[in-house]
């Protein structure tokens, strides 16, 4: 089998292996808008690569594949580029406050904990609320026989006048509705922070802001959600090669290949699924990641040490 | 008669003690001197389709003493996280702890043989051997149940092994016996210089060593990109940027054309 040796992360992997992962994971961020960055760390983590290393060039990779997704998404008319731009603004803003925030909790000593208990809560959290909500939509539609059932539910109407009188309203077309500038803004911000504290690039929690809280159809979700995701990936590539020397780019590059693809490959995947089949799909992926984690902290680990990351 | 009898005796003693003598001590210079070992090469170099390798030693010891080959490498301070409970169930990286002054390789290869115990601080093989150098902090930690997880991680990416009776032995000619082993080397270990030792063990001791370097270099697309990264890292991060992005305009570009839709 052909094998390359990556210079940064000093290991030799399976050339066929790596264009393989790319390619799983490319499908994945097509199909639901996520970058993948969750599953895919910890899957490289296996093969060897040191966590940093693995982060960083994911990251770079991410940057190819969205690329790729956002074009595919872009030609079904599947990107708001507005509402985009505000949650990346406000992404952004809350990634710099949760790096501080991180450094906080670190000096405090009790940073992994936190971090692991805010990833699990999540992850369940996000997870088990999509997958019950769009299970309902499913059956409904059985019922009706119509796509559309993921209508706003009652709970909104009594916030809508408020959310109203907030100032620079805004009609977002392809997301259909019209609201304040401000409210994409401050939900970039949160997702920002928690991304920033849990080292993950966000989409799994971005998608389910997206969906439920901005109420946008699900397919302009996928699309406005890559084109996000590519400037944040963007940003952490330049970063993490400048200040860690972490990115490698022989795996971002084999990734790249295969992820580049696979994104348009989802997409049209994505184009013959409903927007119910979608969330549950998505629910599940990410129920799945939560079970795991939670297994890992409450099993006794095989070795008792880890080498320290960052050096 | 008598007289005459004892004084051939005492002749043909003197004379056989004249021809022993040198000849005893030639043969214990012998037993000393002739721990050779050879490396195949000296460099081994890391190019794009590296994949470890594996590197031939020969050389020779003494009939009636075993040889055991050690490859060690630069010695570093290890940063490692204990792993504890927290909150009472769950088990997560707790406590900072260093190992000071490990080598970040290190591998034995014993010899086949009757004699079986060669991993023994006393020789210096081994990880008991490895662990009196080695120096933890904090001090209140367990210094031997830190080193032996340590080992179990660093032996699952290949940098530590124990090679049980994989060395083996020719046919001895005046005494001295020729010895081959393969060295393998795996891709985890990173370009950097290392000592290939031989140790010569009669009767439970030590009783010579001989030691080659071996280095291990980039060479090739591997030390063009890590020059890039670690001399120009700003450089370095825009250029993997924009090979993403060109990739993914590239294959979107390619699939709207392929996709046949307009």
């Amino acid at each position: 089998m052909l094998h390359m040796y990556l210079p940064i992360a000093g290991n030799s992997v399976n050339v066929f292996l790596i264009l393989g992962l790319g390619g799983f994971v490319g499908l994945l961020s097509g199909i639901f808008g996520v970058g993948g960055g969750f599953l895919m760390t910890p899957l490289l983590m296996m093969f060897g690569i040191p966590p940093t290393v693995a982060a960083a060039s994911d990251s770079n990779q991410i940057v190819g594949a969205s690329t790729s997704g956002t074009l595919a998404h872009m030609r079904l008319g599947n990107v708001d580029i507005p509402m985009g731009v505000m949650l990346l603004i406000g992404g952004v803003a809350g990634g710099t406050v949760g790096v501080q925030v991180i450094k906080l909790l670190k000096a405090m000593g009790n940073a992994d904990f936190l971090i692991a208990i805010t990833y699990v809560i999540m992850l369940g959290g996000v997870g088990g609320y999509m997958f019950i909500e769009s299970l309902q939509g499913l059956r409904k539609a059985k019922n009706i026989d119509a796509e559309t059932t993921t209508k706003p539910s009652t709970q909104k109407s009594g916030k809508k006048s408020m959310l109203q009188r907030l100032p620079l309203q805004y009609k977002f077309e392809k997301s259909g509705c019209e609201i304040s500038m401000l409210l994409p803004l401050g939900f970039g911000v949160l997702v920002g922070i928690l991304a920033a504290i849990m080292g993950v690039g966000g989409g799994f929690i971005m998608v389910p802001v997206m969906v439920y809280l901005l109420r946008m159809p699900m397919h302009v979700v996928v699309g406005t959600s890559l084109f996000q995701i590519l400037f944040t990936c963007v940003n952490v590539t330049v970063m993490q090669a400048y200040s860690n020397h972490t990115v490698d780019f022989v795996l971002a590059v084999l990734l790249l290949l295969g992820s580049t693809i696979g994104a348009q490959v989802g997409t049209a995947v994505a184009k013959r699924l409903k927007a119910d089949q979608l969330k549950i799909m998505l629910a599940s992926l990410v129920l799945v990641v939560c079970v795991k984690m939670t297994a890992g902290l409450l099993m006794t680990p095989t070795i008792m040490v880890a080498l320290k990351g960052g050096h | 008669m008598q007289p005459k009898k004892t004084m051939r005796h005492l002749l043909v003693g003197v004379l056989a003690m004249a021809l022993i003598i040198p000849a005893l001590s030639c043969s214990s210079q012998a037993a000393e001197e002739p721990l050779l070992m050879e490396l195949a090469s000296s460099i081994i170099k890391i190019s794009t389709f590296y994949d470890g390798t594996t590197l031939e030693v020969t050389g020779s010891v003494p009939e009636d003493a075993d040889v055991v080959v050690q490859v060690s490498g630069p010695k570093h301070d290890v940063h490692l996280k204990e792993k504890g409970k927290v909150a009472g169930f769950l088990w997560m990286n707790k406590n900072d702890v260093s190992l000071e002054n490990t080598p970040a390789v290190y591998m034995v290869y014993t010899p086949a043989g009757p004699v079986k115990n060669f991993l023994n601080p006393e020789l210096g093989i081994g990880y008991k051997a490895l662990v009196k150098d080695i120096t933890i902090e904090p001090e209140s930690a367990d210094k031997a149940f830190i080193f032996a997880e340590y080992v179990k991680l660093m032996e699952k990416s290949g940098v530590y092994a124990v090679n049980q009776e994989t060395v083996t032995y020719g046919p001895a000619t005046d005494g001295v016996k020729g010895f081959s082993t393969t060295l393998i080397i795996p891709s985890k270990m990173s370009a950097g210089d290392y000592t290939v030792e031989a140790i010569a063990v009669k009767d439970g001791a030590a009783m010579g060593k001989t030691q080659e370097n071996l280095t291990l270099e980039l060479s090739g697309l591997p030390a063009t990109i890590s020059k890039m990264a670690y001399g120009s890292p700003l450089l370095f991060g825009f250029i993997a940027v924009f090979i993403a992005l060109g990739t993914g305009l590239i294959i979107g570009v390619i699939f709207r054309g392929g996709g046949g839709a307009h």
